[in-house]
This record gives C-alpha cells, sequence and structure tokens, in this order.
C-alpha cells in the first residue's frame, strides 16, 4: 500500500537525483518528464493501479540515479547556451 | 529598520522551541514586511522575534507566483496557503525545489512536508540561510 507521501518523497527525491547531471538538457527533460509523469498518474484511485505506477517509478528512479553516476564520468567540456545569462 | 534587524540577531540563541513559538506568534501581528516601519516601542518586541525578512517573502512570492502561472494582480500575501492558490501537492514539491535552488540550500524531506504557507516558506529558508556556513 503506497501513501501520498510516499509519492511524494520519490517524487522529490528523483527531481533531487536529476540535478546533478553536469548536462543542461538532461537536467531539464529529467525535471519536466518526472513533474509529467507523476502528475499524468496523479488522479488514479485504484489502490493496485497506483501501486504500479509507483513501481514504475522507483525502477526509473534506480536507472536514474545510476544514469547521473555514469554521465557525471563525462561532463560537457563548454557550457550550454541556454545557462549563459542574457547581456 | 537596519537597527531592528540587528536585535533581531542576537535574540536567536535562546531555544529553538521558544524563538519558534514567537516566531509563530508574531508572523500575525508584524504587519507586512518592510512596508509599514512602525517605530512604536510595542511592535519592536514583537519584531524581535520575527524571523522572515520583507525581500526573502518577496522572492518566495515570485518563485510561487511564476512555478503556478497566476496573474500580477492575484492578492498574494505572506499568510496565502498554496492549496488555497490553486496548487497541489506536487506544485507545492515543485516550488520546494524551486525556493532550494534559488537560494542554495538544502529542505529536509520532513520540513518540506509541512510548508503550506509562504511565510513558513520563508521562515525555512532563512532559519536555513542562517545556518548554512557562510561561502
Amino acid at each position: 500500500m503506497v501513501s501520498r507521501s510516499e509519492v511524494l518523497s520519490l517524487c522529490r527525491a528523483m527531481l533531487r537525483a536529476g540535478r546533478q547531471y553536469p548536462h543542461y538538457n538532461l537536467r531539464e527533460y529529467t525535471k519536466r518528464r518526472t513533474l509529467d509523469g507523476f502528475r499524468m498518474n496523479k488522479n488514479l484511485t485504484d489502490q493496485s493501479k497506483v501501486n504500479e505506477a509507483y513501481a514504475e517509478a522507483k525502477a526509473q528512479f534506480v536507472v536514474l540515479e545510476r544514469s547521473v553516476k555514469f554521465h557525471s564520468l563525462y561532463p560537457p567540456k563548454t557550457k550550454n547556451i541556454m545557462e549563459v545569462k542574457l547581456q | 529598520m537596519a537597527s531592528l534587524s540587528t536585535t533581531s540577531l542576537s535574540f536567536k540563541a535562546p531555544s529553538t522551541r521558544i524563538s519558534q513559538v514567537l516566531r509563530k506568534g508574531s508572523s500575525f501581528q508584524s504587519v507586512t514586511f518592510g512596508r509599514f516601519t512602525s517605530s512604536t516601542s510595542k511592535s519592536l518586541r514583537l519584531q524581535i522575534s520575527c524571523a522572515a525578512k520583507a525581500e526573502t517573502v518577496q522572492k518566495v512570492s515570485d518563485i510561487v507566483k511564476e512555478q503556478l502561472a497566476l496573474t500580477a494582480d492575484t492578492p498574494l500575501t505572506a499568510e496565502s496557503k498554496f492549496t488555497a492558490l490553486g496548487a497541489d501537492s506536487l506544485d507545492t514539491v515543485e516550488i520546494v525545489m524551486a525556493l532550494e535552488e534559488k537560494f542554495n540550500i538544502s529542505v529536509e524531506e520532513s520540513d518540506a512536508q509541512n510548508i503550506t504557507t509562504i511565510q513558513e516558506a520563508a521562515d525555512l529558508i532563512e532559519d536555513l540561510v542562517q545556518k548554512k556556513p557562510a561561502a
């Protein structure tokens, strides 16, 4: 039985993990995708479906953590144009 | 205002529980934050325990407005609850993340779940910014 607070904790954890990418595009994508994913399923009422969605998200979270570690080994050499402040 | 803020810093020493209670009590009485410089001795005593600065509250309000896509003229006070502004719990998570990034702090899980109003967020931010060693 997955509780509301567990779901929110997972969302927070995924957002936090995604912030650690050295790459702008991966950071933005993770933020966008996790919020979209959680929002898509936010109105589920059937508990078994909720559990299913939670398990899926948990699996993705494991992949995300591994991916962050891997991508941190190959940081981009130049700063992304989107990160440069407008002058 | 400068003299008031220095006295407020010296009173952070007492136990956190007491100062939290005082903080909660004064947040209702210390009328908006910097615009009305009330200089009576009565308000001086209350403002000593008031934690959040006006500019912090303003920054928090700006972020909330941006995240929830509110129009510029929606009434936004420090006591506004996020749920009253149309945010659900996921929006609140997003807001807390944005605040973390903006102020360069790290909010604990338990703290994050208890934030419901703008004032609470500002207080928590001030707390964390002070605890953090100066960069």
